[in-house]
């Protein structure tokens, strides 16, 4: 019985997964659009206090792309380091979570056109970060399963990061001061600043240690459904729909403003 | 892309690293919670202890592992001053991580519930006769407790003692949500790394399999081998 | 340090600690805790059931498969179980399991895999006599065990059936890992939130487990006691 089933498992697994039909068809016959967006990252996702609704600048996009499809958009909460397995084991279509394009995520999943992009930075104690070289005797916390995690390795070797299921907890363990710093994006790290209770204690140092950008992920080989992806993203940008969902977390009236220096089909953030 | 092509060397020492970090957060807490457990079984053999040992044990036997990680690791810094909360988390020379403190103390206190219980069930499972017998031998009371009664009692709670090791080393994956680099905090890090779920899953869930065949291996070989009067 | 005390914070959030969105969104809270608690209790005392009668019929080869298989499914941590059942299921089997049934499929799992045993010690339990009497009267081996030996053996299993009832409550915590919204994780949400009084809010979390273990302990002991004894 056990080895019957332990055949079972490594036959199906050594067998390439076969696209069987198009997902782009599929989603559009079940009239359903399976998103995984996370619950904890204002103001990318998050829940909201008075609705208990995901809401946020991906679910935006999210909610763009199901209506130009004509379905209903259905919303699975994830953190980062669920994001790709979510994707594997066909839980979802798409993933719109803060989601940096790596060469090393493209070999296992498709992505679309950046649609957002920031650079990797760090929020601290005032005071306790000012240039780069300090990173290496600090503590500093990041997310599982994240890009923030390698770049820190890779750059800073000798930084002790310790890694957490999801930013907030790794805020948490900034406010207790068991991590000196947390490492994000910075327009995330500028919500998190705007939302402190006691921000005037903390600050976003000046200097970002790498750029990522931002897309949707698609499972591997579904380049009918990038193609729709694309277009959709091109044609919100062309039509001033990314501005406003841009304008609506990012604005001058919103608690975290920031300039918007990409739009969707540059191929780097401008300088500022 | 889940086709089986092994871990590289490195993510195979970082999954090794994890399984140290298990096996060294489990021996730790076993040992410091059998301490804590034997002496609340002791209270709860007093009038004025056994409120305290049944308080004890009801509070941390009765609430998730996982919440009362998250409150000494997240809530109960917090609480403390602010002096000894930057002394806590600067390093000093031998002084653990506040990830290692807390997970420590977390799977330390709630393990000690469930020994304090075996121990106090093995306890009571002595006959009364044998005091009296170890008494009337002129046997101080020390001496009885220490040379008759106890060696029987941790006849009785030895399996449920070992199962309770057992649950230690499971229990320590939970650790992994407050930054522990245990065994699943290392492979769920090459999970992301490298893609390869299967693996790096496959890796951990057999690494745990092989520290419980460990343990129940130790402990049949202990009891076969230990002389026939404390069988 | 803020107006708002921690009694306001658990105030203002105390539906969303209780029952979640719900009824206008899924179901969360203290209420998705019970109702997972509860489900995976059903599924493993049935299953566990099964499985401890199989044990006791069971011989040679099959029965050291079935033992094989417990002792696995008691090794390893909840916590890797459910990312077995809910991300790599899909990807061996083709098959998909929500979150909600994956956590509760791999508590069922394990939760049987200990009842089995004791199960099985309370049919073993009952002395040979009792076998060979019930047999000469005439009832079928099925019968007898039905009729003779799990009455009594159910008895004796009442202790780790509860026990295992509380550990059910205690490990859907385990469920914040793939994202269901329990209890514990959104007291850990809420928490993350609000930023301030974190152990409050954990605390109040951990009265709120604690009245829930409690409770059940004490309602199974009752029943147990009552249903015996009349």
């Amino acid at each position: 019985m056990k080895t019957t089933l332990l055949a079972a498992l490594l036959a199906t697994a050594l067998i390439p997964a076969i696209a069987m039909a198009d997902r782009l068809d599929d989603i559009k016959k079940a009239g359903v659009l399976r998103v995984a967006a996370f619950d904890g990252n204002p103001p990318f996702g998050f829940v909201d206090e008075k609705t208990h609704k995901i809401v946020g600048l991906d679910v935006d996009y999210a909610n763009e792309v199901a209506k130009r499809l004509g379905v209903k958009l259905e919303i699975t909460p994830t953190n980062p380091a669920n994001r790709i397995p979510l994707l594997a084991a066909n839980k979802v279509d798409l993933v719109f979570a803060n989601f940096t394009i790596t060469d090393e995520r493209a070999k296992v999943i498709d992505f679309s056109v950046p649609y957002f992009a920031s650079g990797q930075q760090f929020l601290a104690k005032k005071g306790t970060l000012k240039n780069p070289q300090q990173i290496t005797s600090l503590r500093v916390g990041a997310d599982k399963g994240t890009t923030m995690e390698a770049t820190l390795r890779q750059k800073y070797p000798s930084a002790q990061v310790v890694l957490f299921d999801d930013t907030p907890f790794a805020l948490a363990a900034l406010r207790n001061g068991n991590v000196q710093a947390i490492t994000q994006d910075g327009s995330k790290l500028v919500a998190i600043l705007g939302a402190l209770p006691d921000k005037d204690k903390y600050e976003i140092p000046p200097f970002s240690i790498s750029e990522e950008l931002e897309g949707v992920g698609v499972p591997k080989g579904e380049t009918r459904l990038v193609a729709f992806l694309n277009d959709t993203l091109h044609d919100l940008e062309k039509t001033g729909s990314a501005q406003t969902i841009y304008d609506r977390w990012f604005g001058p009236t919103t608690k975290a403003p920031l300039p918007r220096l990409f739009k969707i089909g540059d191929a780097h953030i401008r300088a500022e | 892309m889940t086709a089986i092509a092994w871990l590289d060397r490195p993510y195979l020492l970082l999954l090794g690293h994890g399984l140290a970090v298990t096996i060294v957060l489990a021996a730790v807490c076993v040992t410091l919670a059998l301490a804590l457990g034997f002496a609340l079984a002791l209270a709860g053999r007093h009038r004025w202890g056994l409120p305290l040992t049944h308080a004890y044990t009801a509070a941390f036997r009765n609430t998730p592992l996982l919440l009362q990680l998250f409150f000494w690791y997240f809530g109960a810094m917090a609480l403390l001053p602010e002096a000894a909360r930057v002394w806590l988390n600067s390093p000093h020379a031998l002084w653990p991580t506040p990830e290692t403190l807390a997970a420590t103390l977390g799977l330390t206190l709630y393990t000690a519930a469930y020994f304090a219980e075996d121990i106090r069930a093995g306890l009571r499972g002595v006959p009364a006769g044998q005091w009296e017998a170890a008494l009337a031998i002129g046997l101080r009371p020390a001496q009885a407790f220490r040379f008759v009664v106890l060696p029987q009692a941790l006849r009785i709670s030895a399996p449920a003692l070992i199962g309770q090791i057992m649950n230690a080393v499971k229990n320590s994956s939970l650790t992994m949500a407050i930054g522990m680099a245990e065994l699943s905090y290392t492979s769920r890090q090459v999970e992301s790394a490298t893609f390869k779920t299967f693996q790096a899953f496959g890796f951990a869930t057999l690494g745990y399999v092989l520290l419980i065949v460990l343990i129940e291996t130790g402990w049949q070989i202990w009891r076969r081998q230990r002389p026939v009067w404390t069988r | 340090m803020d107006a708002l005390s921690s009694w306001d914070v658990i105030k203002n959030n105390l539906p969303w600690l209780l029952w979640g969105a719900w009824p206008d969104g899924p179901l969360g809270g203290l209420a998705l805790t019970v109702v997972l608690a509860a489900g995976s209790a059903l599924g493993s005392a049935v299953l566990g059931l099964a499985l401890g009668i199989l044990l006791a019929v069971l011989r040679g080869v099959p029965r050291h498969a079935l033992l094989g298989t417990l002792a696995f499914l008691r090794a390893i941590p909840v916590l890797m179980l459910i990312f077995w059942v809910y991300f790599l299921l899909p990807i061996c089997l083709h098959i998909d399991v929500p979150g909600v049934w994956s956590v509760m499929c791999a508590l069922t799992l394990i939760s049987a895999a200990y009842l089995a045993h004791a199960v099985y010690a309370g049919i073993e339990g009952i002395s040979k006599g009792q076998w060979e009497a019930a047999l000469a009267t005439g009832l079928t081996h099925w019968q007898t065990l039905r009729l003779v030996i799990l009455p009594q053996a159910l008895r004796m299993m009442a202790p780790s059936f509860i026990n295992q009832w509380v550990t059910l409550i205690k490990d859907t915590s385990l469920a914040y890992i793939v994202g269901v919204g329990e209890l514990a994780m959104v007291t850990a949400q809420v928490s993350n939130r609000v930023m301030i009084y974190p152990a409050q809010l954990f605390l109040f979390a951990g009265v709120l487990y604690f009245a829930l273990c409690q409770g059940v302990t004490w309602a199974g002991n009752r029943v147990a006691k009552t249903a015996w004894q009349s």
